[in-house]
């Protein structure tokens, strides 16, 4: 049994197990901290900015997916100047490529899409970067679509940590950064690829998606993944 | 009390904004009663008028005509709202943007076309290399996303402008 | 090679190492670091090899590192038994012959020696090389070294990087030696700690502490890793420092090792660094068999190895986590902390990385104890640190300075100030990281915390310095430009939002700029550093957020005027002469014209750009000259002078009327609007011309009873004939342009009547405040200020003067008064304060004064006027001394104690003039604090409507050209005020000229204007200088390279 500590987020005092993230705490004492990249079951990638949060007497912010809480700790989860980088992280995300939610099969059923209504983001005050980016149709299956990929990694990790295939990685760097299957080669071809769909379970947009869908069509079951998770946890 | 002025406007888009105006059905009528529509395509008037409050501007900026229209009525409105996605985002409009225009214009007219093939060139409005939103060329008052926005945050936007106050939409509104 | 158990074979090999570094016969040792091959080591390594064989002498010839001056390699090393070691610079392989047969005298040629040393502070042991060679200067008293203290470069380039035993014998790994006998790890931590030593890589966490952590944790393995993956470009110093001393680092590491409890280091080195890679395998090599490295230690059972792994390339990579993870093969992407390394690192064991140079100061640090290395440095920074000193700088190279040295130490004293002599502007630190530290504030400390402050950082040592030919706006770009395509693209603050960065700066860059584009940058850029995973990203922003904050006006212009002061920025400029003449002229516009043989055209082309233009001809500062890319042939197009030939061809010929006649109908119908300008000289001159073109009433007032200000009272006739300039204000007049002369502004027509009658005023009054010293003795008679002397002598009515005459200042005033004098029959002494080349007078003209038989006194200040019944008999000056760089980028003098008498007759003040601006009292006009008129830059609008004002009134006494400049700006600004549209451009000429660049680049030399013989000069105001014969005027524009010829259809601006 891992030792108790007493952390206040938002002014509550709040009991949590010694190694557990800022994140963890604060979402089973019913605060939900925005995040997109952070999944539970996965490890953590810290990656895409929006769970960031205030701690007081730490001078710069910290990712509550990745920081463990101490006792004593206490963290503000919202506040203007949160919300401020909140919405322009989601901002960034949407001139990065091409989101058009209307003609998307994830339509209404998007993490990116519901977050931003959440975040009250009506527009983007930055010119869109319009990208010419490739659709990959080649697996039996399944579809990626890189103008909606946030590149949040959720399924380079689902698939390394929890499927072992490691089908998925990032190449490039910057800007440039892509996901890719293999050695980048097209998905369809991947020799690695068991076919389980758990990466197009994790996606939280409509980058990874189910042939034959249509708008709005595209529901994801992420619990298909954190279930899994939690009884390889339970059974190592 | 000095009745408000409404202008509509339609840009690049398909409509459906305006649509999803009219179906604030019998609502409108409290709406004409407090304000005129001075301009738009539910009405009559030839000029954008000078001297409008409120204008509600479907579409995305596409063509050199689009641009040149966005720009005459933010000079003439005191309130410029941007209605849906392509106004905002360039949203089905900006699907063209990663093709040259040239290309475009050859799929549709030259290679698409049965008879009578070749791009047209009198009376069309040139098209500009990309389908941008508005904010991009003229200063936006507020913005009500969707596609379309639905008839009830329509219909709480107009209420709210014609009550004097920029409305807080909230969560009442989403992209798509 | 010997293997080291114990103390007498450690000692043995001590000896060893001294022999070779202390030989009995010459040593000479070659710099062969990266800078020293890339200017020609290697060949004179093995031209000395091949004459030391070939003469059969008995010299000692090794390779070493560099010594630290890179601009001055090869540098080589000559040590002669008992004498000092001398460094000799730039040695090419003729000088071969010269140092053997010096040898054969036992001495040294000196032309070629840079500095001595007599005896060295290794730090872990002191050698004494002897003393001698008095002329030639120790290495300390070298301004490039001054002030530097080498405790990380202690060895590089002296000892031979590829030899053990030379390291040994400068007490080499006898600190791990004492650690290992010792046995006291914690003690050894804590001194380290008490050191106060932070890590060099650029974030500064203390090293102690970082070791503490890594002692105290437990497991089956632990790494120390050395971070030689250093990326930033420009910065050098860790590549220098394994080049030029490769074990201090493995001594470093291992007794890291042993402290922490680690048993494997790793040295991540950039793969582009290939003689740091080979001399690290070497050092290696020789480490283990000697002992101190792998099994059994030293003989003192402590077993610890490096391994060598070469970096991909990635900046990302200097990040601790990204480069933990390249190491275990994975792309080099940063994860967030903690776990930090030293709980969990490679491969999963506790880990801990430091920089080279953070290694480098551990072997002192236990030789000498923490004490003596926290007394150098400051309170919160500890030790030196090497920066490599590059950009617009005289001296660049690698400097080692104490921290909290200030940063004009390394600019003025180390750098020995800019390059070519322009203002430096700004430093910027900490590669493209870090930030831009402003001119203004150069007594910043260099430490973590000052630069950390300005919103730099100290980064791992990159010091670039910039001057005025530098954009800031360009410098911002080209930083963002590199972390963005090194974003590894992980986070999203830092992979689209540097993207979006770079995305506006070049927009800016471009022209293309917006007024809400600056506060979008600076959000942005805040947001990425609050929001980004790591350090790149943290600091990514710095270059965008401190160019922001200090060069704001340089943004403003690019977004506003569409100009980039610099000339960097090729979109925003014709060409580099049109960007750098405040009128902006077309320049090859007009050559091409007159080369074409269309004189009428190129005629116009010059004078609607330039109402003046014979005028400029001949007076003109010519900035276009110092832009000229003709430089880089041979020297710049004389485009002075072809302007002035093109104007005399048509003002003093008989097609004046026909040329009038052809401006005149230019001229736009009337608007009906009155304008009243104050000031008849060049800047009122200029918008009454452009102002009247544009169908305006315009009503000049001036003071003087005739028009021309300045070009008519201060420049002497010889400069400039009134005859010419006559005829270019006859045009202005036929343009309609009416003039009230002998009327003050202010006392004989007030501000108000103007602003009731007038629709707009423009307010252009010279500087007709003469300037005065308070120097006792300036009361006497024959104290002139130079003002008033010059407009006695334009007006016919000479002052008296004696027959010696000594002149104050260095400006065109007091050279202009010096050649009057010398053609008045006196003999003229000009005294300034600073050397000839601060002089801020046209240095053509200082030249022919010079000639004409004026004389002057350099460093030489004025100190008492001397009178006898009230008659000036001598002047006292006092000699002066340079000190400190001033804001100008020039030496501040500084009064001595010697003090000389010069007889004269009469004295003349050309000490700076200004504007008196009485007139504006009470006027709703705001005066800054300089005493100028407050104006909008870009609109000239003063703080009162239908106000505007250009000239000396705001910008202090300046040039001609920078005064018509004004006048134009006015023009353009005054209409669009009274007319509300941009109608300036519509009446400026467009012609179809030849816009294919010359195929051949024309082999003429520059053609200069005919001075009369200096003798003949002296004695006339006839015109010193004739124009160039029309055939030498054809040449010259025939040299023009066309800048303004892109390849690329559509760039530049279309003015």
């Amino acid at each position: 049994m891992s030792q108790q500590v007493s952390v206040r987020i938002d002014g509550e005092l709040c009991t949590a197990a010694e190694g557990q993230t800022i994140y963890e705490v604060a979402q089973a004492n019913g605060r939900s901290i925005p995040a997109l990249c952070h999944m539970e079951g996965l490890s953590s990638a810290g990656a895409c900015r929006l769970c960031l949060v205030e701690v007081a007497g730490i001078g710069r912010l910290l990712p509550a997916c990745t920081t463990p809480v101490n006792t004593g700790m206490s963290v503000t989860t919202e506040s203007e100047n949160l919300a401020h980088h909140r919405v322009m992280a989601l901002e960034l995300l949407f001139v990065e490529r091409n989101h058009i939610c209307s003609v998307c099969v994830s339509n209404g059923h998007c993490e990116l899409q519901a977050l931003a209504q959440k975040l009250g983001v009506t527009h983007v005050r930055y010119p869109y970067n319009y990208p010419r980016l490739s659709v990959d149709t080649s697996h039996p299956r399944f579809v990626l679509d890189h103008n909606r990929c946030i590149l949040c990694s959720r399924c380079v990790r689902v698939c390394d940590e929890i499927e072992g295939a490691h089908v998925w990685d990032i190449a490039a760097r910057g800007i440039n950064s892509m996901l890719v299957s293999d050695l980048d080669r097209p998905w369809g071809e991947s020799e690695n690829c068991t076919s389980c769909g758990k990466c197009v379970q994790a996606c939280p947009t409509g980058a990874l998606v189910e042939k034959g869908r249509a708008v709005e069509e595209m529901t994801k079951r992420n619990v298909v993944v954190t279930t899994l998770a939690a009884k390889r946890d339970a059974h190592p | 009390m000095k009745k408000a002025r409404l202008a509509t406007l339609w840009l690049d888009g398909c409509s459906g904004c305006h649509m999803s105006l009219l179906d604030i059905d019998e609502a409108i009528i409290a709406v004409v009663q407090r304000a005129d529509i001075v301009y738009g395509p539910l009405v009559d008037a030839q000029e954008f008028p000078v001297d409008v409050d409120v204008a509600i501007v479907e579409g995305a900026v596409s063509s050199q005509d689009d641009l040149e229209k966005i720009k005459r009525v933010r000079e003439r409105s005191r309130i410029l709202v941007a209605l849906g996605d392509c106004a905002i985002t360039g949203n089905v409009p900006s699907m063209r943007n990663r093709f040259l225009v040239k290309t475009i214009l050859e799929r549709v007219y030259v290679e698409g076309a049965d008879a009578q093939k070749g791009i047209p060139t009198d009376g069309v409005p040139t098209l500009l290399k990309q389908a941008i939103p508005l904010q991009d060329v003229v200063k936006v008052d507020l913005h009500v996303p969707g596609c379309p926005p639905s008839a009830s945050a329509i219909l709480f936007v107009l209420n709210e402008l014609l009550d004097g106050r920029i409305p807080d939409l909230g969560t009442k509104v989403r992209f798509g | 090679m010997t293997r080291i158990r114990d103390l007498s074979t450690f000692n043995a090999v001590r000896s060893a190492g001294l022999a070779k570094l202390q030989p009995a016969r010459p040593r000479i040792a070659v710099g062969m670091g990266t800078c020293g091959t890339g200017n020609g080591s290697e060949g004179v390594y093995a031209a000395l090899a091949d004459a030391i064989a070939q003469r059969g002498l008995d010299v000692h010839l090794v390779r070493t590192g560099c010594f630290g001056f890179c601009a001055e390699e090869p540098l080589v090393n000559v040590w002669i038994p008992g004498q000092p070691l001398v460094i000799l610079h730039r040695v090419q392989t003729d000088h071969v012959n010269q140092i053997l047969d010096a040898l054969a005298t036992k001495t040294v040629p000196e032309r070629l020696a840079l500095c001595k040393i007599e005896e060295w502070d290794h730090i872990t042991a002191q050698l004494h090389y002897g003393s001698g060679f008095p002329n030639i200067p120790t290495w300390n008293e070298v301004p490039f070294f001054r002030g530097q203290k080498k405790i990380v470069l202690r060895n590089c380039g002296l000892i031979n990087p590829d030899d053990i035993e030379e390291y040994i014998a400068i007490g080499g790994y006898q600190s791990l030696y004492k650690v290992l006998i010792d046995k006291t790890p914690e003690l050894v931590n804590e001194q380290i700690k008490i050191s106060r030593l932070r890590g060099r890589g650029g974030a500064g966490f203390l090293t102690g502490l970082k070791w503490e952590f890594l002692r105290k944790a437990t497991a089956d393995h632990k790494y120390v890793i050395c971070n030689a993956d250093e990326g930033d470009p420009g910065a050098y110093m860790n590549r220098n420092e394994i080049e030029g001393d490769p074990h201090s680092l493995i001594e470093g590491m291992a007794i890291g090792g042993y402290i922490t409890g680690a048993d494997q280091g790793i040295i991540y080195v950039r793969a582009e660094y290939p003689l740091a890679v080979h001399r690290l395998r070497v050092a290696l090599g020789q480490a283990r068999e000697s002992g101190v490295l792998g099994e059994d230690i030293l003989g003192r059972g402590f077993k610890f190895d490096i391994d060598l792994v070469e970096g991909a390339g990635a900046f990302v990579c200097g990040e601790e986590t990204a480069l933990i993870s390249s190491l275990e093969g994975r792309s080099g992407r940063p994860r967030p902390r903690p776990p930090f390394p030293a709980q969990k690192g490679l491969w999963g064991y506790p880990t801990n990385i430091n920089n080279v140079e953070t290694w480098f100061n551990i072997a002192p640090i236990v030789a000498k104890g923490p004490s003596w290395f926290s007394e150098t440095g400051s309170v919160a920074s500890a030790g030196t640190k090497v920066f490599s000193l590059v950009g617009k700088v005289k001296n660049t190279g690698l400097v080692e300075m104490p921290f909290g040295t200030p940063l004009s130490s390394f600019v003025y004293d180390a750098g020995s100030g800019s390059m070519r002599g322009h203002p430096v502007k700004a430093v910027q630190t900490g590669g493209p990281s870090g930030g831009c530290i402003p001119h203004e504030l150069f007594d910043t400390p260099v430490d973590y915390e000052s630069l950390g402050k300005l919103g730099s950082i100290m980064g791992s040592g990159g010091m670039v310095v910039m001057d005025d030919d530098n954009c800031m706006v360009d410098v911002a770009r080209y930083f963002v430009e590199f972390t963005r395509s090194e974003s590894c693209g992980k986070c999203t603050p830092c992979r689209v939002g540097l993207d979006k960065a770079l995305r506006t700066l070049t927009r800016i860059t471009k022209g293309e700029g917006r007024e809400e584009d600056l506060a979008e940058l600076n959000e942005l850029g805040r947001m990425i550093r609050d929001t980004a995973l790591c350090g790149l990203g943290q600091t990514a922003p710095n270059s965008i957020l401190t160019t922001l904050r200090h060069f704001n006006d340089e943004f403003e212009d690019h977004i506003k005027a569409k100009r980039c002061r610099a000339g960097v920025c090729q979109d925003l400029a014709l060409s580099p002469c049109e960007n750098s003449c405040p009128l902006h002229m077309n320049i090859p516009r007009f050559l091409q014209l007159y080369k074409e043989g269309r004189l009428a055209d190129a005629f116009e082309s010059v004078i609607m750009d330039n109402p003046l233009p014979a005028s400029t001809g001949r007076v003109c500062q010519h900035p276009c000259d110092d832009r000229c890319r003709r430089q880089t042939v041979d020297e710049a197009v004389n485009m002075r002078e072809v302007h002035r030939v093109i104007a005399d061809a048509i003002l003093l010929s008989d097609r004046f009327d026909e040329m009038v006649d052809r401006i005149l109908a230019k001229r736009r119908p009337p608007t009906g609007k009155t304008i009243a300008v104050a000031g008849a000289g060049p800047t009122g001159l200029t918008a009454g011309f452009y102002l009247a073109l544009l169908g305006h009433d315009v009503t000049i007032f001036d003071s003087h009873a005739e028009a021309g200000g300045m070009l008519r009272f201060a420049l002497p006739e010889y400069r400039l004939p009134k005859a010419v300039l006559d005829r270019e204000i006859e045009i202005i007049r036929r343009l309609g342009v009416k003039f009230v002369f002998n009327t003050r502004i202010g006392a004989d027509v007030a501000l108000n009547d103007l602003d009731a009658k007038y629709d707009a005023v423009f307010l252009s009054i010279g500087t007709w405040k003469e300037g005065w010293v308070y120097l006792s003795g300036t009361e006497l008679t024959g104290v002139t200020p130079a003002l008033p002397f010059l407009e006695a002598e334009a007006e016919a009515k000479p002052v008296k003067l004696g027959d010696r005459v000594v002149i104050i200042g260095g400006g065109n005033a007091a050279i202009d008064s010096a050649r009057t004098v010398i053609r008045r029959g006196a003999a003229a002494t000009v005294i300034y304060r600073r050397e000839r080349k601060d002089m801020p007078a046209i240095q053509e003209e200082v030249d022919a004064a010079e000639q004409e038989g004026v004389r002057f006194r350099f460093l030489a200040a004025p100190h008492r006027i001397v009178g006898e019944q009230g008659d000036v008999k001598a002047i006292e000056v006092v000699k002066t001394r340079l000190g400190e760089f001033d804001s100008s980028g020039r030496r501040r003098p500084i009064e001595t104690d010697e003090v000389h008498i010069i007889p004269c007759t009469s004295v003349i003040l050309a000490v700076g003039e200004s504007v008196d601006t009485d007139f504006s009292r009470a006027s709703g006009l705001r005066i800054k604090e300089s005493a100028m008129l407050e104006v909008d830059r870009y609109t000239l609008a003063t703080s009162r409507d239908k106000f505007f004002a250009g000239g000396d009134l705001i910008s202090g006494a300046s040039n001609l050209s920078n005064a018509m400049g004004f006048g134009k700006k006015a023009a353009r600004n005054i209409d669009q005020f009274l007319t509300r549209e941009s109608r300036f451009d519509d009446v400026m000429p467009s012609f179809v000229y030849d816009q294919t660049a010359p195929a051949e680049t024309s082999p003429c030399r520059r053609h200069h204007a005919h001075e009369l013989p200096a003798a003949i000069r002296a004695k006339t105001f006839q015109e010193a200088a004739a124009a160039l014969l029309p055939e030498e005027a054809y040449e010259e524009s025939c040299r023009c390279l066309r800048c303004d010829i892109r390849e690329t259809a559509g760039a530049g601006a279309h003015r």
